[in-house]
């Protein structure tokens, strides 16, 4: 499990295990994604932390992925019936989505709750739809819930409407009705979401305390990367430059209606948004991925309209298989073949590695050497992520940063820069390294009576 | 008049050696260039090897030269999974992706044939370093039967049954004391390590002079 992941699944388990909901708007983003998460763990049969599966968590971004893909079906009134069918494709089979609706991240939900919002606002602004309008405001609040970036979406869409209802309303103003009902449904949904349902009421004031830290966390901490990141992520693979190229000639033949030029403009702002801001990860490469799949749709739409010939629309079909089939590649190597390799594949970004799965085991080995029922585990780290996920089957286990004096232990498990305080407690332990990410190492230290193997 | 003799035999042989002794000069090798900022060891502990900040002061006899060099390079995975075991030996120590081959996942070896006995005083091992890693299970021996079934001299080994303690990857690479064992065929294992089970070599210097 990747660190974010094993941080929402802390988050979750917490809350199995009888504790409060409490909104930390440092790096932890809304509570949507536990909101939804605890009722379906419930009926998984979770009852604490410590039996959460991997799976069982994970079945909530593929849900949520597999509800994207059927909500394009809605997208056929406002984009049409061939984009809509490509983006519904494109989200079921290529590579990026597949792999983030299985990770256990905001990412999955915040994507399906834009789409939500773009269907239901523009069919409230195209038909003056009150249920459309609420709709709306009650996807901008899940957005919200689940990010606090949901306000860089609000922009980029604001600005894209409007742009897009300048040039192709012929003169209409939108019913100020559908805007009060958005307002409110937002207001009162994103209430109850960052309160849990009215039970945190601070989350409102924390809410504004997101704010600072997001500034700064935009600014990199650590995952600075160059303003063409993104697009050499999205190039990448057998089958990213084409699905580019065609997503290019889509934003070009989408100027013709209000709703198709709103999506393209929204596109672009949000690609450049997030390609200005020095903070960059895979994931979020899903959120232009979104309207790339429909410009996607609206290029093969115009192909496939652009001649009646049986021969041409042959062609048409035998050009999309050929994609298909290199779809199938990219999707099958980065999602099965190597899921977790951060060299060969680009979406395992900082991935937690296959070793880490080998140090609960070794300390049960240890445990079971040395006849200790309920060995005492001493983490000294400034970053133990993801260990209270891995080591959570252990009900003793104690976090340290490397300058408190920790308790009594049996094993202790450091980082490999603490400092030299421990070198006394340590010289007779045995040091067993354990990859955690590329590049960070942590030091098991067993007693030297005990047999140090990985076999 | 025993205790005489012994002791006129016993400084017969300390001049003798002293005089027909190898002067020892420092081992010397090229680095390759550093690819990453190395995960520091700050703790002062004896059974963990620090990280080396600077090539180590290691002396070996004077006249000693790489004998690994191009020589034909064997392994317990002859179909590696990248690159070829001619890597091995070829002097490339670089740690970008077409300087290292990699071997299966688990427990493998690679084996240099010297083509001659030798005398051997210092082995310098680069797994992989354009990341920080630990290889487990390393061990290194020498032999003068290419099977290794008998006369092997197990001149390094942090695994379960060794002595010695795992250690970080870096440019500088591993430097191994030998201390002169007479072989023709050195052997090293390893046993996947801390980012994944594959198992990679870079480089291996075999430093010695040839069996008189």
């Amino acid at each position: 499990m990747h660190t974010d992941e094993a941080i929402n699944a802390y988050i979750t388990g917490q809350l199995l295990d009888g504790e409060k909901y409490q909104y930390d708007p440092i790096d932890r983003h809304g509570p949507a994604l536990v909101e939804l998460t605890l009722p379906i763990v419930h009926l998984e049969g979770a009852k604490k932390f410590s039996e959460l599966t991997e799976s069982q968590l994970r079945l909530v971004p593929v849900l949520v992925g597999s509800a994207t893909v059927l909500l394009f079906a809605a997208a056929v009134e406002i984009f049409g019936f061939i984009p809509s069918l490509v983006a519904a494709l494109l989200f079921a089979f290529a590579p990026l989505p597949v792999y983030y609706n299985r990770y256990f991240i905001h990412e999955t939900l915040f994507v399906a709750a834009t789409l939500g919002l773009i269907l239901s606002g523009t069919r409230a602004l195209l038909k003056n739809s009150l249920t459309s309008a609420a709709l709306a405001g009650f996807f901008a609040a899940l957005m919200l819930a689940c990010k606090e970036t949901a306000t860089l979406h609000f922009f980029a869409l604001g600005l894209a409407v409007a742009i897009g209802w300048r040039l192709r309303a012929n003169g209409k103003i939108p019913s100020l009705k559908i805007f009060i009902a958005a307002a409110i449904t937002f207001l009162a949904a994103g209430i109850l979401l960052f309160t849990w349902f009215g039970q945190n009421w601070s989350a409102l004031v924390d809410l504004l305390r997101a704010i600072p830290h997001l500034a700064a966390r935009a600014g990199g901490e650590g995952h600075q990367k160059p303003f063409w990141y993104y697009l050499v992520l999205l190039a990448g693979g057998w089958s990213g430059s084409l699905l580019l190229g065609l997503g290019l000639a889509g934003t070009y033949f989408a100027t013709r209606s209000f709703a198709k030029l709103t999506l393209a403009i929204y596109a672009l702002l949000i690609y450049a948004v997030y390609c200005v801001i020095p903070y960059k990860t895979p994931w979020l490469a899903l959120n232009f991925w979104l309207p790339l799949a429909l410009l996607i749709g609206f290029a093969v739409e115009r192909l496939w309209f652009a001649s009646g010939k049986l021969s041409v629309r042959t062609a048409i079909l035998i050009g999309c298989g050929v994609l298909g089939l290199l779809i199938a590649h990219d999707t099958r190597q980065r999602v099965f073949v190597f899921p977790a390799d951060g060299e060969k594949n680009p979406y395992a970004y900082a991935h937690t590695t296959e070793d880490l799965l080998g140090l609960p085991v070794r300390l049960e080995e240890l445990a079971q050497q040395n006849k200790i029922t309920n060995p005492r585990i001493a983490v000294i780290a400034k970053d133990a992520w993801p260990l209270p996920w891995y080591l959570r089957k252990f009900s003793n286990v104690g976090y340290w940063q490397p300058s408190q004096a920790t308790g009594e232990a049996d094993f202790l498990i450091t980082t490999t820069d603490v400092s030299d305080q421990l070198a006394e407690r340590l010289k007779n332990f045995r040091p067993d390294f354990f990859g955690v990410r590329p590049n960070v190492l942590l030091i098991l230290w067993s007693s030297p009576n005990t047999n140090s193997s990985h076999e | 008049m025993k205790k005489l003799f012994t002791l006129i035999a016993s400084a017969t042989l300390l001049t003798a050696n002293f005089v027909f002794a190898d002067d020892l000069v420092p081992l010397k090798t090229d680095l390759p260039k550093p690819l990453f900022v190395g995960t520091p060891v700050q703790i002062d502990v004896p059974n963990l090897e620090p990280k080396l900040t600077k090539w180590p002061e290691f002396s070996v006899p004077a006249g000693s030269v790489n004998l690994a060099k191009a020589k034909k390079v064997t392994a317990s995975d002859s179909d590696p999974v990248v690159g070829t075991l001619d890597l091995v030996t070829d002097g490339d120590k670089e740690g970008d992706e077409g300087s290292w081959v990699e071997l299966a996942p688990g427990k493998q070896w690679v084996q240099i044939d010297l083509e001659k006995d030798a005398n051997i005083y210092a082995l310098v091992v680069w797994h992989f370093h354009n990341q920080s890693r630990v290889y487990r299970d390393v061990v290194v021996q020498i032999s003068d039967d290419p099977t290794f079934s008998k006369d092997v001299t197990t001149i390094y080994d942090n695994s379960a049954a060794g002595k010695d303690r795992p250690y970080l990857e870096s440019f500088y690479g591993k430097i191994i004391d030998a201390k002169g064992v007479k072989g023709r065929y050195v052997r090293l294992y390893s046993n996947g390590n801390t980012t994944n089970k594959l198992n990679h070599y870079i480089e291996v210097e075999v430093f010695g002079k040839p069996a008189a």
